[in-house]
């Protein structure tokens, strides 16, 4: 995308198919899974709790949790940005 | 010996009558004896789409409680010798058939056909049940809405409970104008959200209409492209390795649909 997707008013992220694909991804998760938003949320922050006893502070809002569908199974992917330590 | 494939969607209105009789018509087209069974008990339809409804004697039901034998409830084609209608009852409800009745229909009709289609009702409850439960394969119809997508999702889940399989996605109503200004869902936002394997894609099409109005497949009409995604599809169940229309304003659309499928195929 990039230049052109510039190019031609900003992208698609506003664009009602990705709002919609969006939409979907949460709501699929709740029916799959009963995982309401807030779940989720409180999800995150336990996790940062969980966490930040071993690793130097973890931040909640920082934590992004996706659902990947897969033919056999479904994958909860976390990704957790940590701050450098400074003594390496 | 027949597959027994039964089409189904949740949500209703999204062409599970249209595709059960496009694909019932292609099939017989292609040389199979093909029989599509009305399992709408109550909200009798597929008769009308395939213009079949003033030769109805005996219905689905009449054969379970032994009214009539299944040769005299199965109706001709007009067009077709090979391809019959089982009809639903009109003026009962899903409740008028039980599951095991179903297993020993689908069974009957297993012996005289090489394919036997069945139109499931929209929603999760007995209708639906009763109308896989006797099936080899399902199909899942869906258009690129967030309340069919959603419907599609539930419509996996039970029916991989109910043990047979992961069904087969056809994606009907795709509009390519649309889909290329980022205004609908793709068919690869479909896949990727639903996670099942691609079996046809079929473009929206006023054809379906003038079709359906006059109770004739689409798949007779040429010019349709919705007819001609359906001929396609058809021939995809009987093996065969047939790329996906490419669809308007869309270039490179067929190269990555065929990928996906070859891929998921083997």
């Amino acid at each position: 995308m990039g230049f052109l997707g510039n190019l031609f008013g900003g992208g698609r992220r506003d664009r009602s198919a990705s709002v919609a694909k969006q939409r979907l991804m949460m709501v699929l998760v709740d029916d799959r899974y009963k995982l309401t938003p807030d779940m989720l949320e409180q999800m995150k922050i336990e996790m940062a709790e969980v966490l930040s006893r071993y690793l130097p502070h973890v931040d909640s809002d920082q934590i992004e949790v996706t659902l990947l569908r897969g033919e056999a199974n479904d994958h909860l992917k976390a990704e957790i940005p940590l701050k450098r330590g400074r003594d390496e | 010996m027949a597959r027994v494939i039964t089409i189904t969607s949740g949500k209703g209105g999204v062409g599970k009558t249209t595709t059960t009789a496009n694909l019932g018509t292609a099939l017989a087209m292609r040389g199979a004896r093909v029989a599509v069974m009305d399992a709408d008990i109550g909200l009798r339809n597929l008769d009308v789409v395939m213009g079949l409804e003033n030769r109805i004697v005996y219905d689905l039901v009449d054969v379970v409680e032994g009214r009539a034998r299944l040769r005299q409830a199965l109706i001709k084609d007009k067009r077709l010798p090979e391809l019959c209608l089982l009809p639903a009852a009109q003026t009962r409800d899903k409740d008028a058939v039980s599951p095991d009745q179903m297993v020993y229909l689908t069974n009957q009709l297993r012996t005289e056909f090489d394919f036997v289609l069945i139109d499931s009702p929209a929603g999760i409850e007995g209708g639906f049940r009763n109308a896989i439960v006797g099936a080899d394969e399902v199909i899942i119809v869906t258009t690129p809405e967030v309340s069919a997508v959603r419907d599609a999702d539930r419509i996996v889940g039970l029916v991989e409970a109910a043990e047979k399989g992961t069904p087969s996605l056809i994606v009907n109503r795709i509009k390519p104008r649309l889909v290329n200004r980022g205004e609908m869902l793709s068919v690869e936002d479909v896949i990727e959200l639903l996670a099942i394997n691609l079996l046809g894609i079929v473009p929206d099409d006023e054809a379906i209409v003038t079709s359906t109005n006059r109770g004739e497949a689409a798949v007779y009409d040429q010019h349709s492209l919705a007819g001609r995604a359906f001929l396609n599809i058809a021939r995809r169940l009987n093996g065969e390795e047939v790329p996906f229309l490419p669809l308007q304003d869309q270039p490179g659309v067929l190269e990555r649909f065929f990928g996906i499928f070859g891929r998921r195929r083997t």
